[in-house]
């Protein structure tokens, strides 16, 4: 039984079309800048942007995607760690139209969480810009990100802060016994 | 009373001590650098391969082999490339019918292959050939690990052709459609 309908599937193949797009064959140009961005000693909880422009070298308008990627190892810059979570990383727009021979800026936004585990840091991650198409061939773009975030402060400021006052209540409070037994 | 003064500031030194760190961090300044005025940009010469019917179990080349396609870097910085590719969805009901792309280049049922070949390259790929398959990960393009080859500078091009390799079997009647995205980041 599976033979039959493999052999009828065999026979339907020559009425198979693949790709079966006969327009004519185009180049299509669109470039992004920078290339490369450094942001250094940002400290964990603060929140960093920039401007990432768009060029559609084109007669036509296009729609662009906005995606981040995880570079293998061989391929980020030496000492860089992969970035931990892309989801510190927004778009002022995930998709943007770009007109004929124009280009158009998309805010890059960065924010590191509060956590002195994420301080003294060094990490790559990589912004792509793709050219929608439905197309066999597309290309996509990278804009290399390093981010640098400040050295280790022990603990985070609110914790600091809290254990601190404890510490300082805990010591007031002895201190005020002590007084109080020594007076009686 | 002595022991109550020495414990006020005590506390107030140990709550400096622990907030002095949140305050010199908050003063410094975030610097962000943006490599000269880098445009990275590269182009292709084509990006259709109209293929028509095609049969089960059947290698199909583009015409020419491999100097089908021209890369070109047009940007004003030097880039590392690299190819993905993807299942082959049904156009009327992508969700329904795919083929899924093979990891090494090879068929199967509803499995296809994909390859290409960079114009002068005679030894890469599994079988010396030349050929390198097209995963769904991202892999390298140009250059590649333990080649001689260097990084693209603008102005500089390279040529390529696909190679694919269609499923042992599938369900015919249907129109089906993929992409291959070849991506550059500056080296």
């Amino acid at each position: 039984m599976i033979r039959c309908i493999k052999l009828a599937g065999f026979i339907t193949t020559l009425l198979v079309v693949f790709l079966p797009t006969f327009t004519l064959a185009q180049e299509f140009k669109f470039g992004i800048s920078p290339a490369e961005v450094h942001i250094d000693d940002l400290p964990p909880g603060e929140t960093s942007e920039f401007e990432l422009t768009i060029h559609n070298k084109e007669e036509l308008a296009h729609n662009f995607t906005l995606t981040t990627f995880q570079p293998p190892e061989e391929e980020r810059r030496e000492g860089r760690d992969g970035f931990p979570d892309n989801s510190w990383i927004s778009f002022s727009s995930l998709e943007i139209e770009v007109a004929a021979n124009s280009e158009a800026t998309v805010i890059v936004t960065v924010t590191i969480p509060r956590e002195p585990k994420w301080a003294g840091k060094e990490w790559e991650t990589w912004l792509g810009v793709t050219a929608e198409s439905s197309d066999l061939l597309a290309v996509r773009l990278y804009t290399r990100l390093s981010v640098s975030t400040t050295p280790a402060v022990g603990a985070s400021p609110d914790t600091g802060l809290i254990v601190g006052i404890v510490v300082g209540i805990v010591l007031f409070g002895c201190g005020s016994y002590y007084y109080y037994r020594r007076r009686t | 009373m002595k022991a109550v003064i020495t414990s006020i500031i005590v506390a107030v030194i140990l709550a400096s001590i622990s907030s002095l760190p949140v305050l010199a961090q908050e003063s410094g300044a975030i610097t962000i650098t943006m490599t000269g005025v880098n445009d990275i940009s590269i182009s292709l010469d084509k990006t259709q391969w109209p293929l028509g019917d095609v049969a089960a179990d059947t290698e199909y080349m583009t015409s020419p082999p491999i100097e089908w396609c021209t890369l070109t870097v047009e940007g004003n910085c030097n880039v590392n490339t690299f190819i993905v590719g993807e299942d082959a969805e049904c156009i009327d009901n992508p969700s329904a019918y795919k083929w899924t792309l093979s990891a090494d280049g090879t068929n199967g049922d509803n499995v296809y292959g994909l390859q290409f070949r960079i114009s002068g390259d005679t030894t890469r790929g599994p079988l010396g050939d030349g050929y390198v398959p097209i995963t769904k990960t991202q892999n390298e393009f140009w250059p590649y690990s333990g080649g001689s080859g260097s990084s693209l500078a603008p102005g500089d091009t390279k040529q390529f052709g696909l190679k694919l390799l269609t499923p042992t079997y599938f369900v015919g009647s249907r129109q089906m459609q993929t992409q291959i995205t070849i991506s550059a980041a500056t080296a």
